[in-house]
């Protein structure tokens, strides 16, 4: 099988993250031949989703590297004109792995379990009231403990995410997934709920007019405080001269101005700006601006998530570079660059020499000379299942909460359940990521504490509500409206952590990358900090119109309906009326 | 079939719609079929016509989004069907002969610009449409994406009966198919090119009903160069798929098995097993 593959291309791909599959992608679709290789058995690099046992598979192998065994600096593939630069090691890119269970590995029996207390609640248990013996409560809540042997055995219904990230509705993502056709290998959910963290407690933050209107959080002349700023920012143009005095402020101090209570600002401040103290005024508005525009085309948020989680995304670009004629070979590394006059001329993968005009290259791929001081530092992760929402209402939400932390970067927190094929029923993934100042694990501590439940549990215990109607609040009355009533977080009500993971990664996004490559090479940044795809978008766009600057990027793919087949011979005997019902 | 299917699956509206009525009826209901899935592209399609009033009112129903259009045909039920199996165990080439009729012949035709192809048929009083999806050739290092697999109602698995090797690897395909596709999913097991001559064929029938039954999966030997036996495949598909949605009061069972030997008996006299 090896030596089928073709060895001159227009188009090398190494590595299949996001920016890296666009292009290829684009590449393909105005006929190029691409080639697109991942040493991985999987899809999607730093940008990949896994299985829970993919996940630890992931983990051991950067825990050991994975260490090429293939180096040979004299090849009969290389001129003597040309010189070979060996590629890198892209596990030495994760570190600072953190990883903890919070669970038992098994679960006691159920009788240990009947002599095992269950946390009492002021109101005596539900299942009393049902009229259950002691024994069938417990064979019920029993379904309810969780211990790792059961994760485990659940572990393919997770689909964990290394960068986990939200399309904006207006984004320059959903645009290019429809503008392509692309969009019909993907689904997504509305991200309904967006959170903030305010005076130690969750609120739900009114993002759209009918929220601003139903909330019960703000009073009415904040209300309209609120209206008016939005309606400002949307309705925008630098010639209003509006934000004049402002341009070397900050948001903050702009929102000052006008007045708003401390309530208001936080929510404009950290959920619709995504800003912080020292954001720039300008850049807050066009962020509240971008916000705002979003709201409202697909639900009551600006975002959409994934279906089966972000790492599908690269995929459905690879399939339309495939479906246009890209070759695809996972398990394949790229074992060097053969370079000649600061100008790429092939690679060696697996023996062979593959010839190419250009090579585009994901940093994690890319050889250390290459990468020239590439900052190491970036991202802080946080990866955590957990066993109820940070903030429960009678239905299942997707959430995104930027938690402020004072004069830094703040946590960007984003919750999905089970309805986006991510976990299995019962539980949910929150993901946490930040700038990297420490390591993951101090990084994210003050979200973690502030949300999460993160003390052992023996398996033999249920945590219940110690006060029952701070639950019930929520379930009175539409949803979106009341979650922002029950967010009383009582300590018992924090979700538990059953596994947490943490790890650092780099963040390569602010770095010139061109600066030590080759003319014809061109690499790929790995996921920002960013909780959207913008850049990797723009990223790519860039890379594509310098390789093809007079092309058109990532055209209408056409339906199916559009194309006729073009066969060299005639048809076969026809064996059948096609379209004719048969009946038995 | 009687009205009461509705309570099980609403049907979807059977109405020609242009794309212009699409902006205005962004509440359809979704072509998979799942309660609280909107097709949301047409909404999305004609973006900047339309006012962010319509498109909000498209998604109070439903927090699902897919931008894919609408399956706007005629049509009450909707499937994606996905062909896996080795390179040039016919995959193109049996989905060409379902939906267009012919052969493709002669040279060897990669995949190049095949992603999926429509077709409805009639299976009782109901009209099914089959959405059949092309691997795109990434089965050729094994590199088949895993989001292919996902939502899949039906899996064809294909293997050459003259190649001894594509059967061999039916039951990587299978294992992989099990750890991303739905675990409700149709999986059906096709020996292709059973037209060869006796010495070509490498693969025996009753290997091929071995296999299958040892992963409970149906099974069928085809010739998309004959058409043998492919539009009574993906009949078969298309009715135990139906069973699945609406069986549930119907009396007795559906056995897809019994329904193919009815059918092979039937229609195909010629075809020998070995």
């Amino acid at each position: 099988m090896e030596d089928d593959l073709p060895s001159k291309y227009e188009v090398i791909v190494i590595g299949t993250g996001m920016t890296e599959s666009i292009v290829a992608a684009a590449a393909s679709r105005i006929g190029k031949r691409v080639l697109h290789l991942d040493r991985n058995d999987y899809y999607g690099g730093m940008w990949a989703s896994f299985t829970f046992e993919a996940l630890q598979k992931w983990l051991d192998e950067c825990r050991n590297g994975k260490t090429n065994d293939f180096v040979k600096t004299s090849s009969p593939l290389v001129q003597d004109t040309e010189k070979s630069i060996t590629i890198g090691n892209q596990f030495s890119t994760v570190f600072n792995i953190e990883e903890k269970w919070f669970i038992p590995e098994k679960l006691p029996s159920v009788g240990n379990l009947l002599s095992a207390k269950i946390t009492q609640t002021e109101d005596s248990p539900k299942e009393s009231k049902d009229g259950l013996t002691e024994t069938e409560a417990t064979l019920k809540q029993n379904d309810k403990l969780w211990c790792q042997a059961k994760i485990k055995s659940m572990g393919r219904k997770f689909n964990l995410d290394l960068a986990p990230k939200l399309l904006f509705s207006r984004g320059t993502l959903v645009e290019l997934l429809i503008s392509s056709n692309i969009s019909r290998y993907a689904e997504f959910r509305c991200v309904n709920r967006i959170l903030t963290w305010q005076s130690d407690k969750l609120e739900t933050v009114p993002c759209s007019r009918a929220d601003v209107f139903a909330t019960k959080n703000v009073g009415l002349i904040e209300k309209r405080q609120l209206m008016q700023l939005l309606t400002l920012c949307v309705e925008y143009k630098p010639e209003s001269g509006e934000f004049k005095g402002f341009e070397d402020k900050t948001l903050k101090q702009y929102l000052e101005s006008k007045g708003l209570t401390e309530n208001l600002m936080h929510y404009v401040l950290y959920a619709i700006a995504m800003s912080n103290d020292t954001t720039p005024c300008m850049v807050g508005v066009e962020r509240t601006q971008r916000f705002l525009s979003s709201l409202g085309r697909y639900g009551n948020t600006p975002f959409l998530w994934p279906m089966y989680g972000t790492g599908e995304l690269p995929q459905c670009f690879c399939r339309l570079c495939a479906v246009f004629g890209g070759v695809y070979h996972l398990k394949r590394a790229a074992d060097s660059v053969i370079a000649a006059n600061n100008e790429c001329k092939a690679i060696l993968s697996d023996g062979s020499r593959l010839d190419c005009d250009h090579l585009v290259m994901g940093v994690a791929d890319a050889p250390p000379e290459f990468l020239g001081s590439v900052p190491k530092a970036g991202l802080s992760r946080g990866i955590f299942i957990i066993d109820r929402s940070i903030s429960t209402t009678d239905k299942e939400s997707l959430t995104l909460l930027q938690f402020p932390i004072k004069g830094k970067e703040p946590i960007t927190v984003i919750e999905a359940g089970p309805s986006t094929h991510v976990c299995p029923p019962g539980l949910y993934l929150l993901h946490m990521t930040t700038k990297q100042i420490d390591n993951a694990v101090n990084d994210l501590k003050p979200a973690v504490d502030a949300l999460l439940h993160s003390e052992y549990a023996d398996g033999t215990t249920i945590r219940i509500n110690t006060d029952t109607q701070s639950t019930q609040t929520s379930k009175e009355g539409d949803s979106s409206a009341s979650s922002g009533e029950s967010n009383i977080l009582n300590e018992s009500l924090k979700p538990q952590i059953l596994y947490a993971l943490y790890f650092n990664c780099p963040e390569t996004s602010e770095y010139d990358l061109s600066q030590n490559v080759p003319s014809n090479v061109h690499l790929c940044s790995g996921p920002d900090l960013a909780v959207d795809y913008e850049f990797a978008v723009k990223q790519a766009k860039s890379i594509f119109s310098k390789m093809y600057p007079d092309s058109e990027f990532l055209p209408r793919a056409p339906d199916p309906e559009e194309l006729s087949l073009e066969v060299d011979e005639a048809a076969g005997p026809p064996f059948q009326s096609s379209e004719e019902p048969k009946e038995e | 079939m009687s009205s009461a299917d509705r309570v099980f699956e609403r049907r979807i509206v059977s109405k020609r719609r242009t794309s212009a009525n699409l902006e205005d009826e962004p509440e359809k209901q979704c072509p998979n079929g799942w309660a609280s899935v909107v097709a949301a592209a047409a909404a999305a399609a004609s973006s900047s016509s339309s006012t962010l009033r319509q498109k909000a009112a498209a998604c109070k129903t439903s927090q699902r989004t897919t931008f894919q259009p609408h399956p706007d045909s005629i049509c009450d039920w909707f499937f994606k069907v996905m062909v896996l199996g080795d390179s040039g165990v016919g995959k193109t080439c049996l989905l060409v002969r379902f939906r267009d009729d012919m052969f493709l012949g002669g040279n060897y035709i990669s995949t190049v610009g095949v992603d999926f192809r429509n077709k409805i048929i009639s299976v009782d009083d109901s009209k099914v449409k089959l959405q059949i999806w092309d691997t795109a050739g990434q089965e050729r290092f094994r590199s088949v994406t895993h989001a292919y697999y996902r939502d899949a109602h039906a899996l064809l698995l294909l293997y050459d009966v003259t190649n001894k090797v594509s059967f061999d690897n039916i039951r990587a395909w299978l294992s992989e198919i099990r750890d991303y596709a739905n675990d409700q999913v149709v999986i059906m097991l096709i020996g292709n090119k059973a037209d060869c001559s006796l010495n070509d064929r490498m693969v025996k029938r009753e290997d091929g009903e071995q296999l299958a039954k040892e992963y409970s999966v149906t099974f069928m030997e085809t010739s998309a160069k004959s058409g043998f036996n492919v539009e009574i495949a993906f009949m078969a598909v298309a009715r135990e798929l139906l069973f699945k949605k609406t069986g549930i009061e119907k009396k007795g069972s559906f056995n897809v098995q019994d329904y193919m030997k009815e059918q092979t008996k039937s229609n195909c006299p010629a075809c020998s097993t070995t």
